[in-house]
């Protein structure tokens, strides 16, 4: 396949510019990160192919996405989360590790079956986890049934895949794809990489048995409501031909991001809830498992409705995601859908946001 | 180059204009039913579309709303072709330029709508970098509270967006307030298709916040069709305090609002706030006298209160100072909001057509600002001595103020009242001994005073060093030597309005002139922007213009201000008076 950097990717006026903003944005911030504990760490449950599993999820903190060292996606804070100098050497690596097993094993009577673990960068780039650490931790975790690991698509390869299968787990690569039209992926997200990347890793993927879970952002800055409702829809069922999960999450406020500078001063309003939910509705018949996981749901800075319906709509998405039955959808309603029908119908994007 | 938009009338930085659709469109108004939207190209490329004379296009985009980083909007802002329909772009203060649209869309204005500053500053930015006759429009922002400060910045078009979210969120829309359904116990400003408050649905309150937006519009409209948008805002203003951060912080942009503000107009001007005091024709008036005027009277200077009737001279007080006086001193009168008015300048726009809130008490700022004008009056012109006709409370304390700070000794004349008979005595005998002025000497004095006033310092006497006068106060004509008429006294607004001679002696006489130029052409009636091919910075609307070009000579009154003119592709720029041609040919 071709093998797409962030280096020789960084180019073009639009992302020369993201990138030097996001940049800009970045420096602000100061904290720095104990690289001996992990950056989250938590017990969950999760709808897979083989049925709903306990899963234990772990955000490995290995330094940061080298993309957004560059600058980097114009919603992604994450990489704030990262530890001084960039780089995290095998043995703190691997104490994140056993400090998440602690975490497990308190909060568990059973080691979950699940294990996921994300970087905020990608766990198959060797310069954030190098192939000894890659394997200690595919060691680790060789009794459990299914492993998802974290990465961007032009990291994967077979071989190190293999690294996992050959323990018999079954393993998908979780990709940060955000959305399968690429003029929004680039001018809007600021991610490099084209669809048909994403697409040659399935196929990498798949050839080392392991599978594909795709990361969808709903309203990247810059679009409508209907914009982004609409590019979700278009973006869920063009990914179900390749993998079989889409996860499909709204975008989020977080600190130090171009997408914080435009709430900040007025321009930028998180998805609605309803907008999220009319997606995974408008899409239940797509032959994938597609879920979605609001994260800061009901909070100005999260995907909200109008407040009072917001953990009945929550609660809906997260019975979609187990059972993926549209009904659930049918069993919730508010004043607020019909606000959120006026904005779909009125918001262009030189009015936007029409309401916070 | 703008076809399709045209301005028709301004009230400071506010207009009524015209979309010159297939069905034409009166603007201030509201957008939705005209604007149709080429689309977004942040998720797709897109055809130019095709356009029509009914509608306004807003051509594909790449809108940056608030908070969009500078470099961000610079790499990828969009070009607009040229299209020949009705069109608009979409821009911001960091974008905004003449791309030949007949519109343009502010795409950040729910971030800088609620905020003065940032809004004056963005408004300010953007009418100034796109031509004057294009129509700005601010999508998704207007209510019926807000909609006067829309407009009163420079905006011609609004939608019903917000209005209509608002009525769906049970929010109840008027031109003084926001009120949430549930708290309501009768219905504020109800329209009469508004049912009962126990029947009304958020259905409803769409339709009624619509229908309060489209009202306001009509009053704005008025507004702005009298010139009396300013004083309106005032008032409405105080009812959400951004609006009235709004009009303040224009305030302090003198600048935008003042090359927006007609010198003269038939208009009464209402005084009933301290802001009043900031606005362009106060501050104007009170700069021009004391810079541009100069007393020519070499009596005392005898201050007197203002009073209700305008010109003053017309009332029954300032007749009774008259008689006390008999033409033995110069008279001032001293008033909030004006300042110090000469008795040359009374009928000069605006000091016979504010009407004045009247209590006896003055506040602090008040006193302040008359403090601050007759101290610069007195520096500027000298005066044997002052005699202060004036009553107790702020005029008193007013011209001790001034008193200590200036050379010029003052005394007081009044005990109680002015008009008291002990007060008007002791003001003749404190003029006993001193000469009176003639009539010829006043007469020449006003018209030399309203030239200085009108055109700079030292004009008076530039443009007039030997002059004759006939006809009587407020409707002198001043005639030259071989008794031609060279200008007349407007009693209207207490300007000079020239004859084509008077213009001709005007253009060469060393008294700065006003010049707007023209193509090869004879002006009948009115000169059209695009007959413009120049026009001095400093013209203003209502200024008196020297017309000029190949084919004619002339003079005018300015309708648009000097940028405008050079700017403008549609609208009147002149008002000719007087105009003759200078080609055998023309």
């Amino acid at each position: 396949m071709s093998q797409p950097s962030p280096e020789v990717y960084e180019r073009g006026r639009g992302m020369d510019a993201h990138n030097q903003v996001m940049r800009e944005i970045r420096a602000q911030k100061e904290e720095t990160y104990d690289p001996h504990e992990p950056t989250r760490v938590w017990l969950d449950e999760d709808n897979t192919p083989d049925g709903v599993y306990r899963s234990l999820t772990i955000i490995l903190n290995t330094g940061g996405c080298r993309w957004a060292r560059a600058g980097g996606c114009t919603m992604c804070g994450y990489v704030a989360e990262s530890v001084e100098g960039g780089s995290v050497a095998h043995d703190a690596l691997m104490d994140q590790i056993e400090r998440c097993l602690e975490h497990e094993r308190e909060n568990a009577d059973d080691p979950a079956d699940l294990i996921k673990i994300y970087t905020s960068g990608s766990f198959l780039d060797e310069r954030e986890v190098g192939a000894e650490t890659r394997r200690a931790i595919a060691e680790t975790f060789a009794d459990r049934e299914r492993i998802v690991v974290e990465s961007l698509p032009d990291f994967i390869d077979r071989e190190k895949l293999a690294d996992f299968t050959d323990h018999g787990l079954a393993t998908d690569v979780a990709v940060g794809l955000e959305t399968a039209t690429d003029r929004v992926r680039h001018d809007c997200v600021n991610k490099y990489f084209d669809f048909d990347d994403f697409v040659a890793a399935t196929v990498e993927a798949d050839a080392a048995g392991a599978g594909v879970k795709a990361y969808l952002l709903m309203k990247p800055p810059f679009l409508t409501e209907r914009e982004a409702v609409e590019d979700m829809v278009e973006s869920v069922r063009r990914c179900a031909e390749y993998c079989h999960t889409v996860s499909m999450n709204p975008c989020n406020v977080q600190r130090y991001t171009m997408v914080d500078d435009l709430y900040f001063e007025g321009g930028y309003r998180p998805p609605w809830l309803w907008s999220v939910a009319a997606v995974l509705e408008r899409t239940a018949d797509a032959d994938a498992i597609v879920v979605s996981d609001p994260v800061g749901a009901g909070s100005d800075r999260g995907p909200h409705n109008c407040g009072d319906c917001d953990d009945q709509v929550q609660r809906a998405i997260k019975d979609f995601d187990l059972r993926q039955d549209p009904a659930v959808f049918d069993q919730v309603s508010c004043d607020c859908e019909a606000t959120w029908e006026t904005v779909l119908d009125a918001e262009t994007s030189f009015a936007m946001p029409l309401t916070r | 180059m703008t076809e399709y938009f045209e301005v028709h009338a301004r009230d400071g930085a506010a207009r009524l204009g015209e979309l010159r659709l297939r069905d034409p469109v009166t603007t201030p108004t509201l957008a939705d039913a005209v604007v149709v939207d080429g689309g977004s190209l942040w998720g797709t490329d897109r055809d130019l579309p095709e356009g029509s004379e009914a509608e306004l296009t807003v051509l594909p985009h790449r809108a940056f709303p608030a908070g969009t980083d500078p470099t961000v909007q610079d790499s990828f802002a969009v070009d607009y072709p040229d299209v020949d329909y009705p069109s608009a772009g979409v821009v911001t203060a960091e974008t905004a330029a003449d791309y030949g649209c007949d519109a343009y869309v502010l795409s950040n204005a729910q971030g800088v709508a609620g905020h003065g500053a940032s809004f004056r500053d963005e408004l300010i930015a953007v009418r100034e970098a796109v031509p004057a006759d294009t129509a700005l429009y601010l999508a998704g922002v207007a209510t019926p509270r807000n909609v006067a400060t829309l407009v009163a910045a420079g905006v011609d078009l609004v939608d019903t967006k917000r209005a209509r979210v608002k009525g769906r969120q049970g929010r109840y829309l008027t031109p003084e307030g926001e009120y949430h359904l549930d708290e309501l116990d009768e219905l504020p400003g109800a329209h009469p298709r508004d049912p009962p408050l126990a029947e009304f649905t958020r259905e409803d309150c769409v339709a009624h916040n619509v229908a309060a937006l489209e009202a306001e519009l009509r009053t704005v409209r008025t507004r702005i069709r009298r010139g009396r948008l300013r004083d309106y805002l005032e008032g409405q203003g105080r009812h959400e305090n951004w609006l009235t951060a709004s009009f303040r912080e224009f305030d302090q942009e003198y600048r935008y609002l003042e090359q927006r503000t007609p010198v003269i107009r038939d208009t009464e001007l209402s005084a009933a706030s301290e802001d009043t005091l900031n606005r362009v024709e106060i501050q104007r008036f009170a700069d021009r006298v004391t810079s541009r005027y100069r007393n020519r009277f070499s009596n005392p200077l005898v201050l007197v209160p203002c009073s209700a009737r305008k010109p003053y001279s017309d009332s029954q007080s300032h007749a009774q100072f008259h008689r006390a006086i008999g033409y033995r001193g110069h008279v001032a009168s001293m008033t909030s909001p004006i300042g110090v008015v000469p008795q040359e300048l009374e009928c000069t726009y605006p000091a016979q057509h504010y009407d004045a809130v009247v209590t006896g008490d003055w506040t602090e700022g008040e006193k302040d600002f008359v403090a601050t004008v007759l101290e610069r009056y007195l520096e500027r012109n000298d005066y044997p001595r002052v005699i202060a006709h004036v009553p107790g409370e702020g005029y008193r304390d007013i011209c001790e103020r001034v008193a200590d700070r200036v050379d010029t000794p003052f005394e007081f004349t009044a005990v109680d009242h002015p008009t008291t008979s002990a007060s008007l005595s002791n003001l003749d005998a404190a003029l006993s001994g001193e000469l009176k002025y003639s009539k010829r000497e006043r007469q020449h004095n006003t018209i030399r005073a309203i030239a200085d006033y009108q055109f700079g310092p030292g004009a008076g006497d530039d443009l007039f060093p030997d002059l004759r006068t006939t006809s009587r106060h407020p409707k002198l004509q001043v005639r030259d030597g071989d008794d031609t008429q060279l200008a007349a006294q407007v009693p209207q607004y207490g300007v000079l309005a020239f004859t084509l001679a008077g213009a001709r002696h005007w253009a060469a006489s060393p008294a700065p002139t006003k010049r707007v130029e023209i193509d090869g052409f004879v002006p009948h009636g009115s000169v059209l922007a695009p007959g413009v091919t120049d026009a001095d910075a400093d013209v203003r609307v209502g200024d008196e213009v020297v017309v000029e070009g190949p084919a004619a000579f002339g003079v005018g009154r300015a309708t648009m201000h000097g940028a405008e003119m050079r700017e403008s592709t549609r609208g009147v720029a002149v008002e000719m008076r007087h105009v003759e041609a200078t080609e055998d040919n023309a």
